[in-house]
């Protein structure tokens, strides 16, 4: 809090820093102003209305997923500093615990969240406690350094004991939904609607609960948050394993629409830091709508610039962002 | 303090973990310099086998090292190299993690431990860097997998391929789509390409787009995507079906290969052919699998392993004995790879690099690959009777169905998901 203010307060220059004085629906405008131009602009370059809502409908689910994956990755970034190397590796876990419960198990994918989320949250806690507590106010490459080697130790660990062959989970009635002039299917549907569920259930964790006021001022300032009592290693240990355990619901929602090899996890590592960043470091409901943005960025951007990576409208985005608001769409808030 | 201590041992852990997969078995210290050119019975003849074996690749990358473990296998079991007095083979497995960087040093560290010959490598890129490695040692090196033309278009006089390259498998693909789709009375009118952006996607979507015109057929759109990072083609598959393409090819790996199947089977566009172009996934046994019925009726225009081939068959059980997993083409290449080693060191009765090489470029050899003839090496190094054949998803196995002396069941056509 008191950073964020002090940095409001010591940046007067108006002419500067107007984009940051404006009231926040201003931006939301400008935001979907933008989004708008990029839907009428694809219309225009390919003609066919068709084809455009597909690349909004498909946007907009991916981008769910996008930041379910964020989700977990934002709140370690806010509140423990940590650039957590090992989301990804600890989303493909939960893959992992997905398969075994589907094809060992045979029970309905979905299902699979009740077996996963409670032990990435213990596997979460046990490495935050034993392994990365030390690297606690050391300098960032510490930590750097033991979440890459995290993901390299899970990642070969799994490749051991599954192998390298692709696995699959099929979610039993996926067929193709008509929605809006376009099609998707049940799962996607599916881990969309569930993103969207278990961000209000993080949303309110944080905003309505003892636990998510104590992570929330650790988060502000934490030898603050000790002065008035708040255990703040406890504070730590919890918050990485809810990443953590978000990185677990966000495994079960995928594993359907991926294959599940021991480097999966990998593919979403980069979108997830650039999601994180764009909503604004720590913010949860900033990871989502910037999950939706890349995910509509991804595919208007195919559109519009036929031939090139969507990477390339991915970074465009996120390079403006930066320039006009650094501290992310959401910044501030922790 | 205690702390640091266990984050150590985290950090140490998966390097030494990678390490244990880079270096297999130490070879004999000081055994180096590569068996001179005496042969006596109870020799050993070090022969290395570079492939990814961790990283994105390792399935591949695993199967083709274990095609180079049972050929060795099969050629000791079979009383070794005969003309060196039954000179015993011996494999120098290592991991080149996919990474080019990594191939170069193994590389390096398999000829110092005294490999006479390298196979590998899977990716191009890595093979790119390994010929340059055994043309500085002059120690041959056998490509099983790898399409990029550059490879072989530096001169190099001690790299050999056994894969058809990019050229021929693009060109070969158009070819069969005009001849199968001319056959079958439904000509392909408009092709839409849906490539991987790298080296290997766009050569084969030029060298593609250019045969196809030339055949009379109209090529648009065309999208790619990068592979490592694509999670929906749902949006690309619907601007096929707007743009009225009666073929979609697409060149691409297996992951993605997946998800066009999926998508395809979401969007129902009007295709009359899903055709894949050297693809990494419509001609591989699990892609059946997993695909499902999403992926039935798909085509791919790629090399192969040749199922008619009773000695082929019989590679096929002993694998899925011992490793209880379907082979792929690559490892069967990777076999080859050995047998070629292993024929040119009996014409050759030395172990000497440099003889060997002299061999290989002589080699004759059947292969238990689908060519158009045996494997013999052109002065590039490129294998002669390396062609394309096509295959077919049918009934959830892979069957081959073009040309016709490699046929085991009709192709059809046009077959999408539509049954």
């Amino acid at each position: 809090m008191s950073q964020a203010e002090a940095a409001e307060v010591e940046s007067p220059a108006p002419e500067a820093r107007g984009a940051r004085r404006r009231p926040p629906w201003i931006l939301g405008a400008v935001a979907a102003g933008l989004v708008v131009l990029a839907i009428v602009l694809a219309y225009v370059r390919s003609g066919n209305t068709e084809v455009v809502s597909q690349a909004v409908v498909t946007g907009i689910l991916v981008g769910g997923v996008y930041g379910l994956v964020a989700m977990g990755l934002t709140l370690i970034f806010g509140v423990l500093d940590i650039v957590n190397f090992a989301h990804g590796a600890f989303l493909t876990v939960a893959l992992y615990i997905t398969v075994v419960m589907v094809n060992r198990f045979g029970i309905y994918p979905m299902l699979a969240l009740a077996v996963a989320v409670p032990v990435m949250f213990l596997l979460g806690a046990a490495v935050q406690r034993f392994v990365l507590a030390g690297a606690i106010g050391k300098p960032l490459e510490n930590q750097l350094l033991i979440t890459l080697g995290l993901a390299l130790l899970i990642d070969n660990l799994l490749l051991l004991f599954f192998g390298p062959n692709p696995q699959s989970v099929k979610l039993p009635g996926d067929t193709a939904v008509p929605i809006l002039g376009a099609v998707t299917t049940v799962s996607r549907l599916l881990a969309f609607g569930v993103a969207l569920v278990l961000a209000a259930l993080l949303y309110v964790l944080l905003r309505r609960t003892r636990l998510g006021t104590a992570i929330r001022a650790v988060a502000a300032n934490d030898s603050g948050a000790q002065l008035v009592g708040i255990d703040t290693r406890r504070i730590y240990m919890t918050t990485f394993a809810i990443g953590t355990a978000c990185a677990g619901a966000a495994g079960v929602l995928v594993a359907p629409l991926v294959t599940i090899e021991p480097t999966t996890g990998e593919l979403f590592n980069i979108i997830a830091f650039v999601v994180v960043v764009l909503g604004g470091m720590g913010n949860v409901i900033g990871a989502l709508v910037g999950g939706l943005l890349i995910g509509l960025t991804e595919q208007l951007g195919a559109l519009l610039l036929p031939g090139q990576s969507p990477l390339l409208s991915i970074f465009i985005v996120f390079v403006l962002v930066l320039l006009f608001r650094p501290q992310g769409l959401f910044g501030k808030t922790s | 303090m205690r702390k640091h201590w266990i984050a150590g041992i985290a950090l140490a852990a998966p390097l030494a973990l990678a390490a244990c997969g880079g270096s297999a078995p130490p070879g004999t210290p000081g055994a180096g310099g590569g068996g001179g050119g005496t042969a006596g019975s109870g020799q050993t003849i070090k022969i290395a086998s570079l492939h990814p074996l961790s990283g994105s690749s390792a399935a591949d990358g695993q199967q083709m090292d274990n095609g180079a473990k049972l050929a060795v296998e099969a050629v000791n079991n079979a009383g070794g190299i005969a003309s060196m007095g039954g000179a015993k083979l011996e494999l120098l497995s290592a991991d080149s993690k996919g990474a080019p960087e990594t191939g170069q040093s193994e590389g390096q560290r398999l000829i110092q431990e005294g490999a006479v010959a390298i196979v590998g490598t899977y990716q191009s890129a890595v093979s790119q860097n390994v010929a340059a490695v055994a043309e500085r040692n002059k120690v041959p090196f056998v490509i099983d997998v790898s399409s990029a033309d550059a490879i072989l278009a530096q001169g190099y006089q001690y790299t050999f391929r056994l894969q058809p390259s990019g050229t021929v498998l693009a060109e070969g693909g158009a070819q069969y789509l005009s001849e199968v789709s001319t056959a079958a009375g439904k000509p392909a009118k408009k092709v839409a390409i849906l490539h991987e952006q790298g080296p290997f996607g766009t050569a084969i979507k030029d060298v593609f787009t250019k045969k196809a015109q030339s055949l009379g057929m109209e090529v648009g759109p065309v999208a790619s995507y990068d592979p490592a990072k694509v999670s929906d083609f749902t949006t690309q598959v619907t601007a096929v079906k707007a743009s009225g393409a009666d073929v979609l090819m697409v060149a691409g790996y297996y992951r993605d290969g997946v998800l066009v199947a999926n998508a395809v089977n979401t969007v129902k566009p009007t295709l009359n052919a899903v055709w894949g172009v050297a693809n990494g996934a419509f001609d591989l046994p699990q892609f059946a699998k997993e695909a499902g019925a999403a992926g039935e009726g798909f085509f791919d225009s790629n090399y192969h392993l040749d199922g008619k081939n009773p000695q082929t068959q019989a590679l096929i059980k002993t694998y899925k004995d011992k490793y209880n997993d379907d082979i792929r083409t690559g490892a069967v290449l990777a076999y080859d790879a050995v047998r070629v080693i292993a024929d040119s060191l009996n014409r050759a009765k030395s172990a000497d690099p440099t003889t060997l090489r002299g061999a290989i470029a002589q080699t004759n050899l059947p292969s238990l690959v689908a060519q158009k003839g045996p494997i013999t090496f052109s002065s590039t190094g490129e294998n002669q009777g390396a062609f394309p054949i096509l295959m077919q998803v049918q009934g959830g196995k892979i069957v081959q169905t073009y040309p016709k002396e490699f046929a085991e069941t009709a192709y059809r056509y046009p077959a999408t998901a539509a049954q």
